[in-house]
């Protein structure tokens, strides 16, 4: 008893020798990593570490939620706009010539980035050719290919940047020459891969100008700390020539697992929780710190029109006709909206009465009409989708509807994420599959081109000439009237002629922000703004 | 026993090492849990560091260890080219590739990238490709997280799991060691059926569920331990604890297996004839004694704790190298997956082989040759 008695003696008194030394450093007083105070600070959680903050390269919404803080674009969208219009920012006005083909824009001659040197012309168009240069291998370059020449300065066949639509003209104007007239062009410049960059910092640091030390930015806040992996701590920057942020400290942790970053919401560690999981939210809705805000995200089934039986138009009107999205968006219980049109709700081209009704009867007789009255002569059909909670309930509740409504027996099918997306590819082994599309800026092109037949994102296999001819014809008219007809048209008739996709529901985004933190401005874009945030 | 025990005994200047190994062992381990930052701890555990290399020169030298070592090494580079190898070929049999997004890219786009990251030269190019770098200690920048080389990925990101496996290996011999121990010396009464029932616990109880049982329990009904992220000696409690239950109930069987086998061998019994004190008798020659399958079962325990903390560290939020193991994998970040891979078979390659060593030390008649 005696060895007992001593050995967990001895581990008692190691783990209360190490909890008071910890103790008394961290219960007395609220500062935080980095050494900041939790009262001047709002801390978000990032989900992931940022893959880049280099804006020529990065593509995640983790990397262009802090690059939107610490730089600002040519243009920014108006939130209170139901449109969602693109307003001045670096850029002061734009205008176009009558052929919407040729853009000036004038730039702020009172800005300053972090050390110093006074924001120009040749910064933006330093920026453009970075994105197109092909050894920047950006992601994003294609974002610019309609400007004249982009394309194949990107491709390489051009060599000589002078060529490519931008110059300066002074020190603060910009000429752009596009190769076609795009009326939403100023939309593209509130995209992080459009903002100026300074050279000759690249230049100096390589990669690492993005680091913490290196980096030189011009927006609301300026990067003081990164801890890869760890953390990241933004601080106001008093030089801003806008209305300067109201919280001195943004600390954006990188916790990766939802279930623990609820955890640490509720441990004070987070103030607010921009993503929830699936199989909570039932419970998380019930809480005040709880809020939602419709997204620009349409979630659909695609059908692959190149294989039976959903090569045959009968068949596809049938299916879309035997889906009651309501159903749906009740099993998944997260108050998602029904999807009418393909553009969502809450932007221009959004049509309320859109798309293919659930009509039991009718899809029945359409059935019959493509030869398959007998419902087990259908072919063998597969819901493709990649392994997530909410996607199964999704393929699970078609999968019922389908055959309570129709009568087919349907398997369903879920992939790893870049193995599914290597199926898609290769536009063979599924019938019906899913996809969703968030909004990369607020206008109905961005959403629309993606059926078009050239859109490697198309991957229904449906294509037509009507349709990608509507489209152009919208990207170039600036009549917002008219550009909504076109795309009232071309939705009817891919949606509802054609059928060959089915809209299912627009996705809602879900927060849980502490009821320390006021003024944080949810809206459907999801641009999350720090500036305006304030903290007891 | 004690006498035959260890070929450092008859010299002094060993002792002193042996007592100097302790003290700096012993500081560095509490400086590095009260989170002293900056040089201190720096020169501390290089100091631990190059007296424990330098520890291990004269041991080889003395035990005619080179020809061993060496021969162990060659093995170890082929097993490693061999994983680069299986590895870097598995890679590309998978499906999707490290470009392939929700967001098809144009082909223009597609070549660039291929070209900047040569994944448009033909395999065995890139394979030799690599290896040459990997030669030059290259190893490559991360497809996911631009322009950041992989090395500093794991440098980043791989003391935090070792600093965590660390505590919980430390902590499972301090819980495993002591409660074997007890469990054999008081055989077949409640207290030894009473640890080893903990024990059986701790080895069948899953991670995930220990993790949520204290969360829920310290972190939200106590509220004295925080449930997530590394900051501080509080934040570490949690993961370490959740992380060494398990190896500290493996440890603990197996000491009282092998303590039970020895205390039935001659020479306890002449060591109790000789009037010694229990105590003596059970730590100075029945302990020492029965080490050795603990000993055994090291190499692959340590590296398992490393490598299998990745639950943990999810769970908890340490920015450990974990969810680097997983996600390169998701991501398809070639350069990534092969440079974790690589990391894990060193460490698993080396604890072994530092076991093998550790054995000549703790049992002159094992005689490593080559």
């Amino acid at each position: 008893m005696n060895l007992l008695l001593k050995s967990s003696l001895y581990t008692l008194s190691l783990t209360a020798l190490i909890f008071t030394t910890s103790c008394t450093k961290t219960a007395s007083d609220k500062t935080l990593k980095f050494g900041v105070k939790k009262s001047e600070t709002l801390i978000v959680n990032l989900q992931t570490e940022p893959p880049s903050l280099d804006w020529n390269k990065s593509t995640d919404t983790t990397s262009s939620e802090v690059q939107g803080n610490i730089m600002e674009g040519l243009a920014q969208f108006d939130l209170a706009d139901p449109e969602l219009k693109a307003l001045p920012a670096l850029a002061t006005k734009w205008e176009s010539d009558k052929a919407v083909q040729k853009w000036t824009f004038e730039l702020r001659t009172d800005v300053k980035w972090t050390d110093g040197v006074e924001f120009d012309a040749q910064q933006v168009v330093d920026g453009w050719e970075r994105l197109l240069n092909p050894k920047t291998a950006a992601e994003y370059s294609y974002f610019l290919y309609n400007v004249k020449n982009a394309k194949a300065y990107n491709e390489g066949k051009i060599k000589d940047f002078s060529q490519v639509g931008i110059k300066t003209v002074g020190k603060h104007k910009l000429e752009v020459q596009l190769e076609s007239p795009m009326s939403f062009f100023p939309s593209l410049l509130v995209h992080h891969s459009t903002y100026p960059v300074r050279k000759d910092l690249i230049e100096k640091h390589g990669d690492k100008w993005t680091e913490a030390g290196n980096m030189v930015t011009l927006g609301a806040y300026k990067l003081m700390k990164w801890e890869h992996d760890e953390a990241i701590l933004l601080e106001r920057n008093d030089a801003y020539f806008g209305e300067k942020a109201k919280t001195k400290y943004v600390l954006g942790r990188m916790i990766t697992e939802q279930s623990s970053a609820i955890n640490a919401f509720d441990a004070g560690e987070i103030d607010v929780i921009p993503e929830l999981p699936s199989n909570d939210v039932s419970i998380l809705k019930q809480r005040p710190e709880y809020q939602k805000q419709n997204g620009l995200i349409v979630y659909y089934y695609g059908f692959n029109t190149k294989q039976k039986p959903f090569d045959n138009l009968d068949f596809r009107k049938a299916v879309a006709m035997a889906i009651d999205k309501k159903e749906i968006t009740k099993v998944l219980g997260q108050d998602d909206v029904t999807a009418t049109s393909w553009v969502p709700k809450g932007m221009m081209g959004h049509e309320e009465e859109m798309g293919i009704k659930f009509d039991p009867a009718k899809a029945k007789e359409h059935m019959a009409k493509a030869g398959y009255a007998d419902a087990t002569k259908v072919p063998k059909i597969t819901i493709t989708f990649n392994t997530n909670e909410n996607h199964k309930k999704v393929a699970e509740n078609v999968q019922a509807q389908l055959k309570r409504n129709l009568g087919i027996n349907i398997e369903i099918l879920n992939e790893e994420w870049k193995v599914y997306l290597s199926k898609l590819k290769s536009k063979k082994g599924y019938s019906i599959f899913r996809m969703g599309w968030v909004a990369d800026y607020p206008d109905p092109d961005n959403f629309l081109n993606l059926l078009t037949s050239t859109s490697a994102n198309n991957h229904t296999g449906w294509k037509s000439e009507k349709y990608d001819s509507l489209i152009a014809k919208g990207v170039s008219e600036l009549n917002s009237d008219k550009r909504k007809e076109y795309y009232k048209e071309a939705q009817k008739l891919v949606l509802e002629e054609d059928v060959a996709a089915v809209p299912l529901y627009y996705s809602i985004r879900q927060y849980l922000i502490n009821s320390r933190v006021s003024g944080f401005k949810l809206n459907p874009l999801d641009e999350k703004d720090y500036k305006s945030v304030m903290v007891k | 026993m004690g006498d035959k025990f260890s070929a450092f005994s008859k010299n002094h200047i060993l002792d002193i090492y042996k007592i100097v190994m302790g003290i700096l062992l012993a500081t560095g381990f509490v400086v590095s849990v009260i989170g002293v930052d900056g040089m201190l701890t720096t020169i501390l555990w290089s100091t631990i560091g190059a007296l424990l290399f330098a520890g291990m020169i004269f041991l080889v030298i003395k035990q005619h260890l080179l020809p061993y070592l060496i021969k162990r090494f060659m093995e170890a580079g082929v097993t490693l080219l061999v994983i680069v190898t299986l590895v870097f070929l598995l890679l590309r049999l998978m499906p999707g590739g490290p470009f392939d997004s929700e967001r098809a890219l144009p082909a223009e786009v597609m070549a660039n990238i291929a070209a900047k990251y040569k994944l448009d030269a033909p395999l065995l190019e890139q394979y030799t490709h690599y290896l040459g770098n990997l030669l030059k200690g290259d190893l490559g920048e991360s497809y996911k997280y631009l322009g950041r080389p992989v090395s500093s990925i794991i440098s980043d990101t791989f003391p935090v799991s070792l600093q965590l496996g660390v505590y919980a290996l430390i902590l499972s011999y301090l819980i495993g060691i002591p409660l074997g121990v007890i469990a054999a010396s008081k055989h077949n009464t409640w207290v030894d059926t009473g640890s080893m029932f903990l024990a059986m616990g701790g080895v069948t109880l899953p991670s995930f569920l220990v993790a949520s049982l204290f969360i829920l329990i310290f972190s939200f009904q106590f509220q004295i331990l925080p449930p997530a992220l590394w900051e501080g000696p509080l934040y570490y409690i949690l993961p370490v604890v959740t992380l060494g239950i398990r190896p500290a109930a493996i440890i603990a069987r197996l000491t009282r297996s092998s303590v039970l086998d020895v205390i039935r061998s001659d020479f306890v019994r002449t060591a109790r004839a000789k009037g010694l004190a229990e105590r003596v008798v059970l730590f100075k020659h029945v302990l020492r004694n029965s080490l050795i399958p603990v000993l055994t079962y090291s190499g692959p325990l340590i590296a398992d704790i490393i490598s299998g903390a990745f639950i943990i560290e999810i769970i908890f939020a340490v920015p450990g190298m974990g969810r680097h193991l997983i996600l390169s994998v998701t991501n398809r970040d070639y350069p990534l997956v092969l440079g974790v891979a690589l990391l894990f078979s060193v460490l698993l390659v080396v604890s072994n082989l530092l076991v093998d060593i550790f054995y000549a030390i703790v049992d002159p008649r094992i005689k490593l040759a080559a």
